[in-house]
């Protein structure tokens, strides 16, 4: 076989697609097999215009008379498929004449490629923003649950290692007569106002720098000097305890469902974990909480009473008074105290 | 730990992308249903599979049921046309190593939906 047999057999063969032009109306001169394969051009289509009509012909010539090159993408509707084709023209003068070399590379499963990963960068980007959205959720009421350092070392380690805080200062209040005002009212009425007066106390308590540990029904219990120790955890709840009773009777005048509550404050050491596996929750323990909740028993309805330990770490801000000593159940007889808003009758 | 979807277990995107071509490729070709896609353009389709093939396996992507019924009501999807979409959906799936047990849970899902999408 010839050199030139086999250089035309290659030609014929090759994976690309080539053909030869007439430089002058873009007649077809020679298609490869693999142009003809793809093109499939009928009879009547012997020029470049009438097999590719969209093709800007009238540019091409202009090219090739600058450039003597010129290289497009050209679409091509085979049956029901785009096919996409990297064209390169080039100019070439030989003794018969000027011709065109069009050499054509099928891009087509490239650009599917490419709007394969295009529609899917767009799905995964979507699913991020919702995963994100979702994390940002499950942290928010994370953070509800418990202190933010408590939540970092969980989020890092997958578990909170119990922490003695001492000294803090517990409040513990809860409404009276709650119970008899579930059952008679609208309960989704109550439960709403009760969120009211939460939020509220919430909003009050961090003024102060009060961390609240929960609330159970209709008792609410929040902690000065946890997670981060402050020597003034006593005044801090004190001055928060005033404040719930303050903001209580402001709600009070203007709203027919009376709400009047009774508060503990005690000081000492606690623990502070997370409890449960499944459905855990941040929790304190500790004679603190026990004591708070047995000085909150001794208040009437709007009182705060607090322990000699307590009161000998308030200062003259506070109205105080003694009322004597008591047993206590749990613990040692203790000097209690009433703390009153010395701004009553000034608001 | 959730359960491990057919898209994680086949490999995630680098091996479904595969299937995804091959199916684009034998819907074209299929003249029972090819025709319903002679007017839509490359990329549209493209996309259009993606999603398919990544929502049938669990991947990231889902339609609920009003969505397909609102974008196959127009089309006149008859059974048949169906029929053959599952069966070369299944062949795809086969031939890309997908076992046939797994094949079948797709086509179950997929025969699950027929109500929204054939008119």
């Amino acid at each position: 076989m010839s050199i030139e047999a086999i250089n035309e057999q290659l030609l014929r063969a090759i994976g690309v697609g080539v053909a030869l032009l007439d430089a002058e109306d873009f007649a077809f001169r020679f298609q490869n097999d693999t142009f003809k394969e793809w093109f499939a051009p009928q009879d009547d289509q012997d020029t470049l215009p009438k097999l590719l009509p969209e093709f800007d012909a009238a540019e091409l010539k202009k090219q090739l008379l600058e450039n003597k090159r010129f290289t497009a993408e050209v679409n091509f509707r085979k049956k029901r498929r785009t096919m996409i084709f990297a064209a390169d023209f080039t100019l070439t003068t030989q003794d018969e004449g000027n011709f065109v070399v069009l050499v054509c590379q099928n891009i087509s499963r490239i650009r599917e490629m490419e709007s394969m990963i295009d529609s899917y960068s767009l799905m995964v980007e979507r699913n991020t923003r919702e995963i994100k959205r979702e994390k940002e959720q499950v942290e928010k009421l994370l953070l509800n649950m418990m202190p933010r350092s408590v939540y970092e070392e969980f989020k890092t380690f997958g578990v909170v290692t119990p922490k003695l805080y001492d000294p803090v200062s517990v409040l513990m209040l809860d409404f009276v007569g709650f119970t008899e005002m579930a059952a008679s009212a609208d309960p989704s009425v109550t439960v709403s106002e009760l969120n009211d007066i939460y939020s509220a106390f919430d909003r009050i308590g961090e003024q102060f720098g009060c961390e609240r540990i929960k609330t159970i029904g209709d008792a609410y219990i929040t902690v000065a000097g946890l997670p981060d120790p402050t020597p003034d955890h006593c005044r801090a709840v004190a001055n928060t305890a005033v404040r719930f009773l303050r903001y209580l009777e402001r709600r009070n005048q203007g709203h027919p469902n009376q709400w009047r509550c009774r508060i503990g404050i005690a000081s000492g050491p606690v623990v502070g974990s997370v409890v449960g596996i499944q459905k855990y929750v941040y929790d304190i323990f500790g004679p603190a909480v026990n004591l708070a909740s047995r000085l909150q028993e001794c208040s009437e309805a709007m009182e705060i009473t607090t322990n000699l330990p307590v009161k000998e770490n308030l200062n003259e801000q506070f109205l105080i008074e003694s009322h004597g000593t008591r047993k206590v159940r749990g613990f040692d007889d203790q000097e209690i105290y009433k703390i009153r808003d010395s701004r009553k009758g000034v608001l | 730990m959730a359960e491990q979807t057919l898209f994680e277990k086949y490999g995630g995107f680098s091996a479904i992308s595969r299937i995804v071509l091959d199916f684009y490729d034998r819907l074209l070709d299929n003249d029972e249903i090819g025709p319903f896609f002679d007017n839509t353009e490359m990329g549209k389709l493209v996309d259009h599979q993606t999603k398919f093939i990544a929502s049938l396996l669990g991947g990231p992507s889902s339609y609920t049921d009003e969505q397909l019924t609102q974008l196959h009501k127009h089309l006149d999807i008859k059974d048949e046309h169906m029929d053959q979409m599952i069966t070369e959906l299944v062949g795809t799936l086969k031939d890309h190593g997908i076992t046939n047990e797994d094949a079948d849970i797709v086509a179950v899902e997929l025969e699950a939906r027929r109500g929204t999408i054939v008119s």
